[in-house]
């Protein structure tokens, strides 16, 4: 498997050398956001606010969006651009199976968009001076919440291998991860409190927002509950991914577009 | 052991209320070293089958074993099967040759180490060394097709399927790849190939299966099917004039003397007989009728259509 991941990662880099405009336009909005927070200006960091006002709790807020977004969506726009291009069927074709194929492609994008912007984010604070009081207590709830996308993304991804034609539904679902990580429902009452124990990344969004802007202490407690919720959510996704394959098998709609 | 073994293979597709019986108890099966030529008209279930073959598209009934494995069932069944399919890119054209096959090298369980080192001997081998380091996407359709075609045999599989792999060919990438196909056959590649050029078909495949509004309406040995619908018919070229008195000897031998050639239809000992009545005219060319592929196929075909 490890090796599936490698592979992966050498293509999704090789892929986005190959779109060099696309690169340095990522690597400029990156480094422009970056530098903007840096900089002071807040509202640069978008619906990630509030997670505290304070340039380490904007920049870890930042990059959860970043990455919350792309686990969401890389997988039903490959599968959708694959199907298109016709290279979606030879994939299916690995013994390894597609599930594990798109979780080793997924890891694969997850490491690289990370280090993308960990590069530029070390880099700016090379050429500024400045350094972050990072805690590394968030890193835990941050990967509780990129575990709750990812199973999205096999959810989406399962209705992009059926559908094929899903773009508006993704751009709309843009709305939906506001909703999850903005909500402070660790701060509601009743059922909306217990709803948020419920719903996809809602406690690990809950738990960093605790953290880095209410300055609270690390509660393993809620951590154990938001490290569930997001494996729940990715055994979800990929079960559900794994009916679609067995549907789209079954209705010989596999290769269709 | 036979590499492939496909039994009562059933596939109904049902769409908006309608329902499309694609294929209806197919059963084919290819040895090592064999070139099955798969035919049909367009819909008569031969990508489906190749499809369930491939563990692609589930089968509602029957089986498939690639060297005794089920793809349905057992995953690493795949390992022993590769593929090139028609209407897809089936090679990722951002990508160059040789970083496409140790991508899918690797995904069908090489080390990227191996992968690497079979793409090279691939590369040279269908002769794409000098484009190892270019883009999919700057090659010709020919120079694709045959990375195609190397991305499929990089783990070295028991089964090889082919859908329509010459099409859209110029003659010289046609040739090369039927070349390759005629090669890897030889080495003991078992290989299903689908194609609608029948010429092509005919000097490639060893056996011939041809599916009809889902059912196998033949199949047999090449050569044997060929046989069996060319006809009885002779023609026979001499020199000089025939002559009233062996005119009639023809025509009482049921031979028939039509523009410059004597046609006769009837069995070997009977041509013996009207040789001897030619006797001592030079003989310029004997033939007997051979059907080929395409004949036999559109018989076939309307045949079944008017049953």
């Amino acid at each position: 498997m490890l090796r599936v991941i490698g592979v992966e990662f050498k293509r999704s880099l090789l892929m986005l050398r190959r779109y060099p405009m696309e690169m340095v336009g990522q690597l400029i909005v990156i480094t422009m956001i970056f530098y903007g927070l840096f900089l002071g200006a807040q509202y640069i960091a978008g619906p990630t606010a509030q997670f505290g006002d304070r340039l380490d709790a904007l920049v870890v807020g930042y990059v959860l969006w970043t990455l919350a977004l792309f686990a969401i969506g890389d997988l039903s726009w490959g599968l959708m651009n694959e199907a298109r291009e016709g290279t979606l069927e030879q994939v299916f074709l690995s013994p390894f199976g597609p599930g594990r194929v798109y979780m080793a492609r997924n890891v694969a994008g997850l490491l690289l968009t990370l280090g993308l912007n960990l590069s530029i984010l070390g880099l700016i604070m090379l050429l500024t001076g400045v350094r972050l009081d990072f805690s590394w207590a968030a890193l835990a709830p941050l990967a509780t919440v990129l575990l709750g996308a990812y199973g999205l993304g096999f959810l989406l991804g399962a209705l992009a291998l059926y559908f094929k034609r899903i773009q508006a539904f993704l751009n709309l679902f843009q709305f939906v991860l506001m909703f999850l990580i903005m909500t402070p429902f660790e701060q509601l009452h009743g059922f909306f409190r217990a709803a948020g124990y419920l719903l996809p990344m809602t406690t690990g969004a809950g738990q960093l927002r605790a953290l880095m802007a209410r300055g609270e202490a690390f509660d393993p407690v809620v951590f154990g509950l938001g490290l569930a919720n997001g494996l729940l959510y990715l055994v979800v996704g990929l079960w559900v991914f794994g009916l679609a394959v067995g549907a789209v098998k079954r209705r010989g709609l596999l290769g269709g577009y | 052991m036979a590499v492939l073994v496909a039994e009562g293979l059933e596939k109904t597709f049902r769409s908006r209320g309608k329902t499309t019986r694609a294929v209806a108890g197919v059963h084919l099966r290819v040895e090592r070293g064999e070139v099955l030529a798969f035919l049909g008209p367009n819909g008569a279930g031969k990508t489906t089958t190749i499809k369930m073959i491939a563990g692609l598209i589930r089968p509602d009934a029957g089986s498939v074993r690639v060297a005794g494995r089920d793809p349905h069932r057992d995953p690493w069944a795949l390992r022993q099967l590769g593929a090139v399919l028609e209407g897809n890119r089936n090679v990722y054209w951002r990508l160059t040759p040789l970083e496409n096959l140790e991508y899918f090298g690797v995904l069908k369980g090489l080390t990227a180490a191996s992968a690497r080192r079979r793409g090279r001997a691939l590369l040279d081998r269908f002769e794409l060394t000098h484009k190892q380091n270019a883009l999919t996407q700057q090659l010709s359709r020919g120079m694709q097709q045959k990375l195609a075609i190397a991305v499929s045999l990089i783990h070295e599989p028991a089964l090889l399927l082919l859908d329509e792999p010459t099409l859209g060919l110029d003659v010289e990438a046609a040739e090369t790849v039927k070349q390759l196909i005629r090669e890897l056959a030889g080495e003991g590649q078992a290989i299903v190939l689908t194609t609608h050029q029948l010429d092509v078909a005919q000097q490639l495949s060893h056996r011939v299966a041809i599916i009809r509004e889902g059912r196998i309406v033949a199949e047999d040995r090449t050569a044997t099917l060929l046989a069996r619908f060319s006809g009885d018919q002779y023609e026979i070229e001499v020199e000089g004039e025939l002559g009233e008195a062996r005119r009639a000897r023809l025509a009482e031998l049921g031979a028939q003397p039509l523009n410059g050639r004597i046609v006769y239809v009837g069995s070997p000992e009977g041509l013996w007989a009207v040789l001897e009545a030619l006797r001592p005219l030079p003989i310029l060319r004997v033939e007997k009728d051979r059907a080929d592929l395409t004949e036999v196929f559109l018989k076939l075909v309307r045949e079944e259509a008017h049953a």
